[in-house]
Formats: structure tokens, sequence, C-alpha cells
């Protein structure tokens, strides 16, 4: 008895093409969204513009991020620090008016994450901001930035070659970060 | 290719946009979450987020009041561990203190005040508002002050401040301070050791037992390492007598039915029958006066108290050697210095305060009263009162019933204990509680004594609630502690005190109670312990703040008075014969209850910590089980994971067989702490409660229950369920790992005897 397949892929020939087809939308969506709606940059509640402190007026990461070099978290500054400069400084602009308005009501701002490691990354900006790194190296140029957006690829690869080239001690170990 | 028709091109298009929009929606799915960064508007001083903070205050899973430290992350609590400042746990800290996390945080809790909006039991509630609660309760307090009916204050037992606020409610609203209407109940509470050392030396409070620095420690049924008074003190204690005296390694011998977590650390464990440790110990100390080791007074008066106790009397009733008994003797009498040590089971029998002073008097006969690695005296506590002789043994249990039963009582008000669970069914309390027309509940979890209740007024957790500790037996030495919040209430709960103090406001009490908070009442306390001798502190402020910041206070002020036993007391050493409720044939076992780290009095079987928790002497997670001697589950046909019936006069419940190597033939024994039907979900329907088929014997000295005198029969019921066990084999195999029982040169008898039921004994 002679067994062919041929009869099975004429009927899947047609069926092909459409799975052909399906398959290149999927590619073309999947790196549509990515193109398009990468999420690097979500709208903040407020207009917070990186470019004017940082760049414009050179103030230093470290006065507003002051944890970064004694936590494993950089904080975000509390609503405190900000009013301490506006409430004299550019008091008048509307989006300094809508950052008084959530002081008022001493109601906190919910800063949507851009830099977000996974749950299952043990990574500290003590050591890092320690051993004299610099904030670019995984932020990128917030100085330059209106609104921040994750430019460098903040994945393993990029943790794994920064400890390969300074020969950090242990810093290939699985046990380093995921812990 | 073949040509593409108007049919295929559509199908082509769908597949197409089908299939981008899959990707679209793959694309997204894969997509970091959004998460958010909230900074405080205004942040608390030196807060770093990421940066743990640690506050310290006090355990209260347990009544020992070990000092904690819990480490707090962004304002919520994370880890618990033993402060190391605390003279009761040195840093130490046991599995169900770690686990007060889980009570903070357990699905479980009340969360709001509760109206019960159907019959009794029904669970059906309605919340309320605090102010709503408050009122119906001081409504009907109030009703009841006018009508002169009674009203009871039942709680767990407080110690601290917080019982001498209960002390000016209680009597402020019975009109009669010290009301007898205010009980405290713990069913672990150890009455006949207080009875014993009030007969024996005349002392209210507890003695401190100096385990570490023991040379030899003699425990007639005290699982110390498990249940009895402090267990991580002891623990402590224990570590010290083995490895932390220089040149001596302290010795351990363990007195009792079934081995217990002590037994197994002990040096030698010698099962004695249930109910004669007493006549051990009373044979030991005929020796130690017979061999000349004692050199006090009132010897002829000795001679003729222990004539009786001669070791070859005793060897009979007890079941222990002769030859055993004389060779303890003289290694207790040659130990520099020994401690003799009773509790647990020996003290649950009806002649449980005669078998306590019994320990004692080996202690008195031997020389070790006021002196280190003995037993020395604790002064009294710094807060002016104590709630020890508000603590409700089983007959004031039963008097409240009775009061109960006749229409005495118009409210209870229970806080945070549990008698529906921990008396007997027996005890007729749960019946009891259908005539108490208000039943107000200020407990955290709806357990099977607040689901009866009429108004839930919830209390916080420990880690939530203001308070202090004065911990009780002490160490020696007058020691407090502050028990803080360490963070923000979770729920609308409120503090006990500020419960207490909420309704002394509704009935118009502030001038008696003016305190705004228990905060504050306690401050009010505490500036009078400031003024006994604040150290270095500069004022009141500086105090209070050193005390929560370190999380404890002491003074040494140490007793080391010695104890003269009055002629009158020592003609009354004797020992009864234990009584048994069950007659021999028809309830051939005698049931032994004990008290496990993990579940306590069952307190605890919410906590799914402690329900994973393996028991350290059988293995065994959730569930209940009865265990057996191997011999006599083999004469009576019974395997591992056969579920049997364990039926006493009061009752019957069902457990499967584990059996057990190191029980006496004739003891069954079973875990405390299972068996609920309410506490929850991790807590209900697992297990059975030993507890409920218990008889009500009592211990006429002490008046408190005799958990361990009740007969029990077993009879098969053809089912199988084996309890979850984490280990497989309990024995060594000849593989010589693992070994649990030292036993000793000299003791030949009795490893032959040890034989009979099958344990390897080797010496160490």
């Amino acid at each position: 008895m002679n067994v062919s397949i041929v009869p099975t892929l004429k009927v899947l020939k047609p069926a092909a093409r459409i799975v052909l087809v399906a398959l290149v939308g999927i590619a073309a969506g999947y790196f549509a969204n990515a193109a398009f709606f990468p999420g690097t940059s979500p709208e903040q509640p407020i207009a917070f513009s990186h470019r004017i402190h940082a760049g414009d007026n050179e103030i230093p990461c470290l006065y507003c991020h002051v944890q970064a070099r004694r936590s494993i978290s950089a904080g975000v500054p509390s609503l405190s620090k900000c009013m301490g400069c506006h409430a004299e400084v550019a008091a008048d602009r509307p989006q300094v008016r809508l950052l008084a308005s959530y002081w008022e009501n001493k109601e906190p701002i919910a800063w949507i994450k851009v830099h977000d490691l996974p749950d299952f990354v043990h990574f500290t900006h003590k050591r890092h901001v320690a051993a004299g790194i610099e904030c670019q190296t995984c932020h990128g140029p917030v100085e330059t930035m209106e609104v921040v957006s994750r430019e460098a690829p903040v994945k393993m690869g990029l943790c794994l070659n920064c400890h390969r080239e300074n020969e950090v001690q242990h810093g290939t170990d699985c046990w380093t970060c995921h812990k | 290719m073949s040509r593409v028709d108007r049919r295929e091109f559509l199908k082509l298009i769908g597949a197409g946009s089908v299939g981008t929009g899959a990707g679209f929606m793959l694309a997204e799915s894969i997509k970091h979450p959004v998460e958010y960064l909230i900074p405080y508007p205004v942040p608390p001083e030196e807060f770093s987020p990421g940066i743990a903070t640690w506050y310290n205050s006090v355990c209260g899973m347990c009544s020992a009041g070990c000092g904690i430290s819990v480490r707090t992350r962004e304002g919520r609590a994370k880890k618990i561990e033993g402060n190391p400042s605390h003279p009761v746990n040195q840093g130490r800290l046991c599995a169900l203190g770690q686990a007060g996390l889980q009570v903070l945080y357990n699905p479980d809790r009340l969360t709001a005040p509760m109206l019960q909006n159907g019959d009794r039991g029904s669970d059906e509630f309605v919340e309320i508002t605090w102010d709503d609660g408050l009122s119906r309760a001081a409504e009907r307090l109030n009703a009841a002050r006018e009508r002169g009916g009674g009203i009871y204050f039942l709680s767990q037992g407080v110690r601290g401040h917080l019982a001498n606020l209960f002390e000016l409610f209680m009597g402020e609203l019975t009109g009669e301070p010290g009301s007898a209407r205010l009980l405290h109940y713990d069913f672990t509470h150890p009455h006949a050791l207080y009875a014993a050392n009030k007969r024996l030396f005349g002392e209210t409070h507890l003695p401190y037992y100096d385990i570490g620095n023991s040379r030899y420690l003699l425990s007639f049924g005290a699982d110390y390492l498990t249940d009895w008074l402090s267990p991580v003190h002891h623990s402590l204690g224990f570590g010290q007598s083995r490895q932390g005296n220089a040149g001596v390694r302290g010795r351990c011998v363990q007195i009792e039915p079934r081995m217990s977590l002590s037994g197994a650390a002990a040096d030698e464990w010698i099962p004695a029958r249930p109910g004669t440790e007493g006549y051990l110990a009373l044979s030991i100390a005929h020796r130690l006066v017979a061999e000349g080791t004692y050199r006090g007074g009132d010897l002829d008066a000795w001679r003729a108290a222990l004539a009786d106790y001669a070791p070859e009397r005793v060897a009979e009733p007890t079941g222990v050697p002769e030859e055993t008994i004389a060779r303890l003797a003289r290694e207790f009498a040659r130990a520099e210095p020994g401690l003799a040590i009773g509790g647990g089971s020996a003290a649950a029998h009806t002649n449980g305060v005669d078998t306590l002073i019994a320990v004692n008097v080996l202690n008195y006969l031997a020389g070790n009263i006021g002196k280190p690695g003995g037993i020395v005296f604790n002064p009294d506590p710094v807060t002016g009162g104590s709630s020890v002789d508000r603590q409700a043994n089983y007959r004031a249990m039963q008097s409240l019933v009775e009061n109960a039963r006749q229409g005495n009582i118009d409210v209870l008000i229970v806080n945070n204990t549990n008698p529906v669970f921990t008396l007997p069914a027996a005890s007729g309390f749960r019946d009891a509680l259908a005539s108490i027309p208000t039943i107000v509940s200020l407990s955290s979890f709806m357990d099977e004594t607040t689901i009866l209740a009429d108004v839930m007024l919830p209390s916080h957790t420990f880690l939530e609630s203001w308070g202090d500790d004065m911990p009780e037996p002490g160490v020696g030495f007058s020691v407090g502690a502050i028990s803080q919040p360490v963070v923000a209430p979770l729920y609308k709960t409120r503090a006990t005190g500020d419960i207490v103090l909420g309704l002394a406001g509704k009935l118009g009490f502030a001038e008696s109670l003016p305190w705004a908070s228990m905060e504050d009442f306690l401050k009010a306390g505490w500036r009078q312990i400031y003024a006994r001798g604040a150290g270095e502190s500069t004022d009141f402020d500086a105090f209070w703040r050193d005390v929560i910041v370190a999380g404890v206070w002491g003074e040494n002020l140490r007793r080391n008075d010695n104890k003269v036993i009055d002629t009158s007391v020592i003609e009354g050493i004797g020992m009864p014969a234990p009584r048994f409720a069950g007659d021999n044939d028809t309830y051939p076992f005698i049931l032994h209850p004990y008290l496990t780290t993990a579940l306590h009095d069952g307190r605890s079987a919410n906590l799914p910590w402690m329900q994973e928790l393996p028991d350290p002497m059988t293995g065994i997670v959730y569930g209940s089980w009865v265990e057996i001697n191997p011999v006599t589950a083999s004469e009576m046909g019974f395997e591992d994971g056969d579920v049997v019936t364990v039926t006493s006069a009061q009752g019957s419940i069902e457990a499967p067989v584990l059996t057990f190597p190191a029980i006496m033939p004739g003891v069954v024994a079973m875990p405390i702490g299972q068996g609920h039907h309410a506490l929850g979900r991790y807590a209900r329907n697992r297990g059975t409660n030993p507890i409920e088929i218990l008889a009500p014997e009592t211990e006429p000295a002490s008046g408190s229950l005799a958990t361990s005198a009740t007969r029990v029969a077993l009879a098969a019921t053809g089912r199988r369920a084996a309890p979850v066990k984490t280990g497989g084999e309990s024995r060594q195999l000849g593989r010589g790992i693992v070994q649990s029982t030292g036993g000793h040169s000299g003791s030949a008898g009795h490893s032959a005897r040890l034989n009979s039921i099958p344990i390897v004994v080797e010496s160490t």
C-alpha cells in the first residue's frame, strides 16, 4: 500500500498562503506597536522637564534624587523639596501652578516609572553611585530630554557588559543580581 | 502560485488584519506593566525609600513577652526578629513570633465594627461605625448597670498598664474596685505552678528558673523548649547550660510519658506513669535527705514527710526502677548546682500542685534557692499591680457558666480569648453564652467565641497598638518593655485600650478615666516608672524616647533571698494518687493532649506559616493525629494512617493514627490547636480539637483543669487518611544518624525496658 502526503498538501496549499499572510501581519503589528507606541516616554501627571532643571540650570542629579547615594532606590523628590524652590521660582507657570495645587491639597503625585527593572532583579543605586558610574550610563542623557524616555536598553546585556569591562568582582554571578 | 480570486483575496485580507491585530496585542501584552513612583508630599523624618526602619516592640503571640525588632520599609512591616537588648529572648525569636506578620496581614481579620444581624452563629453581620458600635455597647452596659445586672469582662491574659486600665474600667463600671467580674483567661496559664510556689515559698509571682547556669536539669513534664513559660529564654538557657559554661556540659533529664522536644533534646528520657511524677520527685528527695545532701533544719520533719517515698516503694507505682531513682538522686545531689522544674502534663493531673511542690522540694533540699543556676525570686512588677490573680482557672470559668445559666449576666465583654474552643464541651460554656443577652467582642478575629457575639468592636493587632509588658515570669530583675505601633493601622480597627477608653467616654467615666488615648494612659503610667530612676535620661520625654528606642527598660534590683520552709508546710508534703475520669475497662488509654510551638492553644491555627511548620517530633504538617506506642498499635491492629475514634465519657473525635515509639503503652497523645470551626479560612475544618472531649476533672488545690486526667477508648473507623509528613522514616535503622536520645552507661535496666518499645538508645 502506498501512502502519500501529496493529497494532504494539496488541501493545505491555499491554507498555507493564508497562514503566511497572517504571520506577516503578526510581525507587522508587533513592530508597529514597538515603533509607534514604545511606552518609553509616558505622559506624566506634570510636564516636568529634565532639560530645564538638569540641563539649562545644571542642577546635579543627586540634588533631587538624594537617596541614590545611600539607598537601593534613587527616590523621587518629595513635594516639599519641589516647593522649596518653586514657592518662589517660576511660580506663575501653569505646570508649576499645577504642582502648587498638589502641594496645597497635600496630594502625592503618581509619577509613572520610566526606568523599571523587573522584580527578580536586585539593583542598588548606592553601590553604582559609589563606584562612580555616571547616571547617564543607564538613564541616557536625561539633561537633554524634555520628556524622559528610556533610551539605553536596560536589559541584562547592558549590566553584564559593564560588569565585564570593569571587572566587577562576582559581577557575572547569577546571584549577584538574581537574589 | 495560483491565481487569487475575489474570495481568496478577501480571505487573505482577513488573515492579514487579524494577524496584525494579534501582533499588536502581543507586543502590548509583553510590555512592562505601568508602575508608579509616589513620593511623600512631606516625607517623615529620617525616611529614605529603600532603606528599612527597625522598630522595637513586644511580641504578642504568647505570654512570654519577648522583645521584638520589626523591620519596616515604606511604612509596611516586613520581618520580625528578636530584640537583642531584651533580657528574655536576647535577640532570638521562635517560629510563632516570626509569624506575627501573618496576624497583621491575615485576610480573615475583622476590619471594622460590626453588628450581628441574624441569630447568633448565623455568620450574618452588618458593618457599623465606631460611634454607633461604642454607643450600642455603652447603652447595653448602662441598661445593665441600672438594673443592677451582671457585667463580666473576659480578656486574654494581659499585663502591664492595659491590665491596670481594665481594672479601673471594671471598678468604675461595677462600682466595686477589684471586681471579681474581671477575668483573664488563658488555656496555658500555669495555675498549678503558681499555687505550688505560693504554698511552698509564699510567693505570688513565679520565680526565675535559671536553666543557663544549672549543671543538671531535672524536668518533670515541663517541655521548656516548646511551651513551658518562656520557651525562647529557656532555649537560650539550654544552649548555655550545654555549651556556654566553661569546662562542663550540663546534663538534662526529662521525665514524661510522651517524648516532647525537650525530651528529645535531653540526655535521658524517663517515662514515668502519668500522674506519678511527684512520687519520683519525693523519692529523689528521700535519697537527698537519707544521704545527707540536705544540710538545713527540720531534718526530722523531712524524714517523717518523706518516709513513705523510699525508692523501693516508689519503683512499683511509677514504673521507674529503684536503681534509676537512686542514680538520679546521686547525680542531682552531686551537680553544682542542679535545677528541678515541673510543668506540662505532670502539672495537669488531679495532683498537679502536689507534684510541683515535690519538684520544688528537690530544689530546696539541694540548696538551689536564691542562687545562680537555681531558683531566683522575682521582684514585684513595676506597674504597681499584677493581673496574675485575675487569671481565671477552670473553677472560675465554671462559676461564670453557672452565673450565665441563672441569668445573672447581662453583658459579657470578650477580649481576644476563645473559651468556646479552649474549654471542654463538658464545661457547658458555649451553651451558657445563649443565656447572656449581650456579648461584646473586642477580638481581632472571628473565632468560635466572637462568632456568637452581638457587637464586634475589633481591636488592632499587637503590631498596631500601644501597650507595655512586664514579662512573667521575669528574669530575676525588673523588666518592662513598651510595645509601640510599628505600622499605621491597616483597617478600621482600634487598640484595645482605646476601645475601653472609648466605652468609658460613652459611659461618662471622664472623671476617673480622663485619658484621651492608650498612649496618654501609658505615658502617665511610665511617668511613675521614670520617677523610680531615670538612668541617664534628662527628662521624662527623653526617658520615654530612650525606652521606646531600646525597646526595653530594666532595673538591676535582684533578690537573692533564701527561703526557709515552715515545719507545718513540710508536714503537708505528700502525694495523693492521681484520679482519672472514666473507668479502666471501657476507656483503657490515658489521653495526653500537648501544646505545640506552632499552634499554641489554637490561636495561631489561622496562620499558614504555622500550619506548614512541621511538628518537630513527627514531621507532620496540617491536621491532627493520635500518637500510639507501636506495640499497642500492633496489638490493636492499627497502622499509620488508620482513622480512629477517640472516645471519652464526654464525647468522641476522629483522627488518624501515628505510631510513635517514644510514648508509653497505655498513653495516647494528641496535639492541641486544630479542629476549629471558625477563625478563618486557614484554621477552619482542619483536624480535631482534643480539648473538646476532656473530662471536667479539676486539680483541687489550684482549681485548674486537669487536662491529662481523661481516659479514652480507641476504635477503628475503617477509613484511612495518612497525615501529611515532611519526613519518611523516623527511626535510625542502624545508620547512627540524628541520635536524639542519649542513654546512660549505668542504666542497663532502663535501656532494657525502653527496648520493649522499639526505640534506639545508644550511649553518646
